[in-house]
């Protein structure tokens, strides 16, 4: 069945960036979503593990005393900065690229007074780590029972994108190697999802806006305590993924002391097939997305290694596409290289507008000769998407190429330039039949790093899967994000002192520890109710709420008691937060009433969610006296007399003489008054008889 | 391997080292760590002098690092050794015959620099080959030739390395080069400045002060920008003085230059730190482009003769004045053997009545007084009140817009040079040499500006854009 025999069992030395088995099934049929079995995928050698940021609840940021959680409003100065690609991280990737990267990007960043001070801006060292979340992360990790470290590090995490000013994020690990109970798997109730560490981490900024070489961020979100939450690629079907996702946003929700609402918690997804290695898909919103998505990604990655194959039967290979001293990257590539030639004189009575518009506004365009290539950059790699666009994807982000579109190729060749122009170009880049030509244009700089990328993102297609992270569309596809840091990009932050964690907080953390969703769901399981609405519950934010207002009256309201409960507040809570506008619960003393009048049977079962409702909406003594007027004394069977007494009289106004028509206005006459005091079909049998209508 | 060294216990006290002999681990092996918690794999790497004695410092796979305290620790098993040992890839530094020649020497700060992952530790780069190799910018500016000089912190800088480092920059610009840049920590690059131009004086070439706020290390850092700036100054740049080239602005623009004796360190720890006071820069710099702000500056020549004056007193002090300044003070110095004072007086350069007679009695014994502002900014003023008008009669000499450090440097330099002639000194410190003391403060050479009001905000938003 799964290739468990296959995954490693302790935890690996490296990250496992490569997926552990190598037999890729090149052959397997191409099929959607929802037409492949846990089988199939694992055939696929399909893993995937997940990564949750789930901020938390602090008065203050990580690293300085900011206030956490507040938007910025106004723009109250601009700063604008670069990002340099330190030394040694450059080793294993392409460090051209990143400093491409770096040479290109204006990197701006919107300040607000009241959301940021001199640390975020790289400006002032950082203060010390804030115990408040350290304190909140130690309980995250109580309850997720992941091993504590007993003495924290800082480290530095290098992002050159910009996302954060000083180039690196501040992360701390707390806790590594726990398990959570995985009931809810597609392989079985009793799967454990591994954690594999949980780490305490300033937040980064937001992105406003990415437009050709300048990319802007608003940093009020910077920051803000978050713990980072990675598991084991344990995941092994796309159904296990959303699953997966479901249960670590619980876990990691658990201690209620986290942020709530748009972009509190984030999710990255990585994924592997067999053969291929580990790729990371960032800010992932919604766990529905999530098998679609993953899917997609085990074809991408099944798809890249067809092309691989491919172009080893044609017996491509990456030295290839290298170009001369490829250091020196202020010399235009097209004269460093002849697989990359200036095609504007070839295009210069070119018709296709985009060039056209290029070479007016005296711009290059070159064409790059990809040795091998030919057909395989119009091989579909995802639903809609050829590999044409993959290389396109990555040119646009590391050349910051503006204009659309900035490269056509010769898969394609009925479209843009004419016949007699792909000749000429062939002719110019010495083509032979098996080689395909890509054209691309933009200011002379751009060009060159574009035609540079064109070439190491070809060579790359020999490894298989690049190292990258992909951002995801709503329709299920991904699309480069950026290439993925090597293994050396954390280092100690040299400016602040580790931190030990003391016996006492732990201590007293354990002592008040809440309960955790999958402990609640044991025991409301052992109270009888059913496993499906048990689990909603148990992972709802009224879960607690639910416990204190049956506390008193368990026994007496009994298993269905206990359900209409359970459903009551699954009903009525969303619905008024909806119409509301909040997540506020109301206070327990407000509902234990109501609860309790319906457990001594003086409520009726179908007056509890009227009454639920009404006390949402309304005082506490105006909810009292909602519910005693529920409760009179007087037998309900005597106002019921006297109300089908004044419904008949009415019954003369009524327009209508269709049985059924007269019938629902009857009930509404009578029932308001009753509701929650009397069964609703002896109303109507009653209604009926009164009014002798022919039902 | 039997034989433990100290290195094999790098930072480690007390109960560890005896805990680790006890398992046979040293820093560098690999081992698991079965602990009261549960197990943790990883390196063992040195611990830092300043944390405490009872952690040890694995480094796991995912690059973190955690600290596992002794008495959690059950059992150590080692698996595996792997020493880091880091060294910068070296690039020949590409010499073009068509380019200025540049010396650039180093005094201890890291100008550029790669980090050892492992320990964090930073590695300074700072050959032809180490800094092409981090730099490769520098290639298109320059032949650069480095030579490092002495390897102090900022603050540990001293006479000693002052005075050498004049000698070296008068061979230096003796030997023909086309321009001098000195590496240097930031928190005193503005004394050395100050004493560099009291030192060296009539330089055919630039002189530029150049370091970092952020450190080499680090992607956000501002250490190329002011490297490459600071070479194209010396070797392109039209001013002949000794100058420091930092950030402008907090975003990376362009650099300033500021004048040695002008400018001062005005911000623990922002990258626009450095700010000419009292008059404006001397020019911006910014991508092989120098913009003089300044037209008064001393204009590079093609001949090499320089006046290196490098002598030093270290019998000088700054007293910082306030209320209730007591005379022992003053006596104190005098009795321990200073020979020069410059007192930081308030306003436009007061100090209160009290000290008056330790004052009266260290001019007597030959003591060298001299007033500068606490301000800052503006002019020592003593005409104005009658305390200053008292203050000048105890044979207090008022410095015009002298700032104190560069005060402190003049002084210093003037004793070193005139042991023996007290007058020689005075007339020295009167006269302005290197635009340590300027006739007028232009409009605009005092500018602090206040955050939060609205014009503020709209220069803020358009400083870059
Ligand atoms: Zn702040």
């Amino acid at each position: 069945m799964n290739n468990h025999e296959n995954q490693p069992l302790a935890a690996p030395r490296a990250p496992a960036d490569h997926n552990p088995r190598l037999d890729t099934p090149l052959d397997f049929p191409d099929r959607d979503f929802g037409e492949l079995t846990p089988d199939d995928y694992d055939v696929l050698g399909f893993m995937s593990g997940l990564e949750v940021h789930q901020q938390l609840l602090t008065t203050s940021k990580l690293f300085c005393r900011c206030p956490a959680g507040q938007k910025a409003s106004r723009v109250d100065a601009e700063v604008l900065r670069h990002m340099r690609p330190t030394l040694s991280e450059l080793g294993e990737y392409d460090g051209t690229a990143l400093m491409e990267f770096k040479t290109h990007k204006e990197i701006v960043y919107r300040l607000d007074r009241n959301t940021v001070c001199t640390y975020e801006i790289d400006d002032t060292p950082p203060f010390l780590i804030d115990l408040e979340a350290v304190k909140i992360a130690i309980e995250a990790c109580r309850l997720m029972n992941v091993k504590l470290v007993s003495e924290l590090h800082v480290m530095r995490k290098q992002y050159l994108d910009g996302s954060i000013p000083t180039g690196f994020q501040r992360t701390a690990m707390v806790a590594v190697k726990g398990e959570l109970p995985f009931r809810t798997s597609e392989l079985g109730a009793d799967q454990t999802l591994r954690v594999r560490q949980v780490s305490l981490e300033e937040d980064s900024c937001r992105e406003v806006s990415d437009i050709g070489h300048r990319i802007t961020y608003q940093p009020d979100r910077l920051g803000i305590p978050l713990i980072e939450t990675v598991t084991e690629p344990d995941l092994l079907t796309p159904l296990d993924v959303q699953a997966g996702g479901r249960l670590l946003a619980q876990a990691v929700r658990a201690t209620g002391k986290v942020r709530r609402g748009a972009g509190a918690a984030r999710q990255d997804v990585n994924v592997s097939i067999a053969g291929g290695r580990r790729v990371e898909i960032k800010g992932v919103g919604n766990h529905r997305r999530l098998p679609q998505l993953v899917h997609i990604e085990a074809y991408r990655q099944l798809n890249l290694l067809r092309i691989k194959a491919e172009l080893e039967r044609r017996g491509v290979t990456p030295e290839l596409f290298e170009i001369p001293d490829a250091g020196r990257h202020r010399t235009p590539p097209w004269v460093q290289t002849p697989l990359v030639i200036d095609a504007r004189r070839i295009l210069r009575r070119s018709n296709y507008p985009p060039v056209r518009e290029a070479l007016e506004q005296k711009q290059m365009v070159c064409a790059v000769r990809l040795p091998g290539f030919r057909h395989i950059l119009a091989h579909r790699t995802q639903p809609g998407i050829t590999f044409a666009r993959e290389i396109r994807g990555r040119v646009r982000v590391i050349a910051c190429l503006e204009s659309r579109p900035f490269m056509i190729h010769s898969d394609v060749e009925d479209y843009g330039l004419a016949a007699s122009v792909w000749r000429q170009l062939r002719a110019a880049l010495r083509t032979d039949s098996s080689d395909a030509i890509v054209v691309l244009w933009g200011s002379e700089v751009d060009a060159g790093t574009a035609a540079r990328e064109v070439l190491a993102r070809a060579a790359e297609s020999l490894i298989g899967i690049p190292a990258e992270t992909r951002q995801s569309y709503p329709d299920g596809t991904t699309g480069f994000e950026r290439i993925l840091p090597g293994p050396d990009r954390m280092y100690p932050d040299t400016d602040t002192p580790p931190l030990p964690i003391e016996d006492q907080w732990i201590a007293e953390i354990d002592s008040r520890l809440p309960e955790t969703p999958w402990a609640r769901e044991d025991r409301l399981q052992a109270l009888g109710l059913d496993v499906v609405a048990t689990r909603r519950l148990a992972a709802s934010p009224w879960a607690t709420l639910f416990d204190e207002i049956v506390a008193e009256d368990r026994e007496a309201l009994g298993v269905a008691g206990l359900q209409r409960v359970a459903a009551a507040l699954e009903k009525r809570l969303p619905y008024f937060w909806r119409q509301a506008g909040t997540r506020s619960l109301p206070a327990p003393r407000v509902l234990t009433p109501i609860v309790q009048a319906m457990a001594r049977g003086e409520l009726h079962p179908d007056g509890l969610e009227p009454a639920i409702d009404f006390a949402l909406r309304h005082t506490e003594a105006e909810s009292t006296e909602y519910l005693a007027g529920r409760l009179k004394s007087e037998p309900v069977e005597k106002e019921l007399e006297s109300l089908l007494q004044l419904a008949a009289e009415n019954l003369v106004g009524v327009h209508t003489r269709e049985a059924q028509a007269v019938l629902r206005w009857g009930m509404g006459q009578v029932m308001p008054a009753l509701s929650g005091r009397i069964d609703p079909c002896d109303v109507r049998s009653k209604l009926i008889f009164k009014l002798g209508l022919a039902i | 391997m039997n034989m433990t060294t100290s290195e094999d216990f790098k930072g480690y006290r007390e109960p560890l080292i005896s805990m680790m002999k006890a398992f046979g681990i040293t820093v560098w092996s690999e081992v698991v760590a079965r602990t009261t918690q549960g197990e943790f794999e990883g390196l063992v790497l040195p611990r830092s002098e300043t944390a405490d004695p009872l952690h040890l410092v694995l480094k796991l796979s995912s690059g973190y690092n955690i600290g596992l305290r002794h008495d959690t620790i059950e059992e150590l098993s080692k698996f595996g050794y792997r020493k880091a040992s880091y060294k910068i890839p070296e690039k020949e530094f590409p010499k073009d015959p068509g380019k200025p020649r540049v010396k650039l020497f180093g005094t201890g700060g890291t100008i550029a620099s790669r980090l050892d992952y492992r320990t964090g530790a930073v590695i300074p780069a700072f050959s032809p080959g180490e800094l092409y190799g981090s730099v490769p910018e520098l290639a298109e500016v320059c032949n650069l030739e480095t030579e490092k000089l002495f390897g102090v912190f900022s603050e540990n800088m001293g006479p000693e390395q002052y005075l050498i480092l004049a000698e070296e920059i008068g061979k230096a610009i003796r030997d023909g080069y086309d321009g001098v840049v000195v590496g240097h920590g930031t928190d005193t690059m503005h004394h050395t400045a100050a004493v560099l131009s009291f030192m060296v004086q009539d330089s055919p070439v630039p002189i530029v002060m150049v370091g970092s706020q952020r450190s080499s290390d680090r992607p956000s850092s501002d250490a190329a920008q002011n490297l490459i700036n600071a070479a194209w100054t010396a070797a392109h740049g039209p001013i002949a003085e000794v100058m420091v080239c930092m950030f402008g602005p907090t975003s990376d623009r362009y650099n300033l230059l500021h004048r040695g004796t002008r400018v001062r360190k005005m911000h623990s720890s922002y990258r626009s730190t450095f700010r000419t006071l009292g008059d404006i820069p001397l020019a911006m710099v910014e991508q092989g482009k120098l913009t003089p702000l300044k037209e008064d500056f001393k204009p590079r020549r093609e001949d090499r003769e320089v006046t290196i004056q490098a002598c030093f007193d270290e019998r000088v002090t700054i007293l910082y004045y306030y209320p209730n300044m007591q005379a022992d003070i003053i006596d104190a110095l005098v009795e321990k053997g200073y020979r020069g004072i410059i007192i930081a007086g308030t306003g436009l350069g007061h100090v209160n009545r009290t000290v008056y007679p330790a004052l009266e009695r260290a001019a007597a014994q030959g003591v060298q007084l001299y007033m500068t502002l606490q301000t800052l900014w503006g002019f020592v003023q003593m005409y104005v009140y009658e305390t200053g008008r008292e203050i000048l009669e105890l044979g207090v000499v008022p410095l015009a817009n002298m700032l104190p450090e560069a005060a402190f440097m003049k002084l210093s330099w003037a004793l070193g040079l005139h042991p023996d002639d007290p007058q020689a000194v005075r007339t020295l410190m009167t006269t302005p040499i290197a635009g340590e003391m300027t006739p007028r403060e232009p409009h605009d050479g005092y500018l602090v500006f206040q955050g939060g009001i609205p014009e503020m905000k709209d220069f803020l938003g358009k400083t870059w854009s």
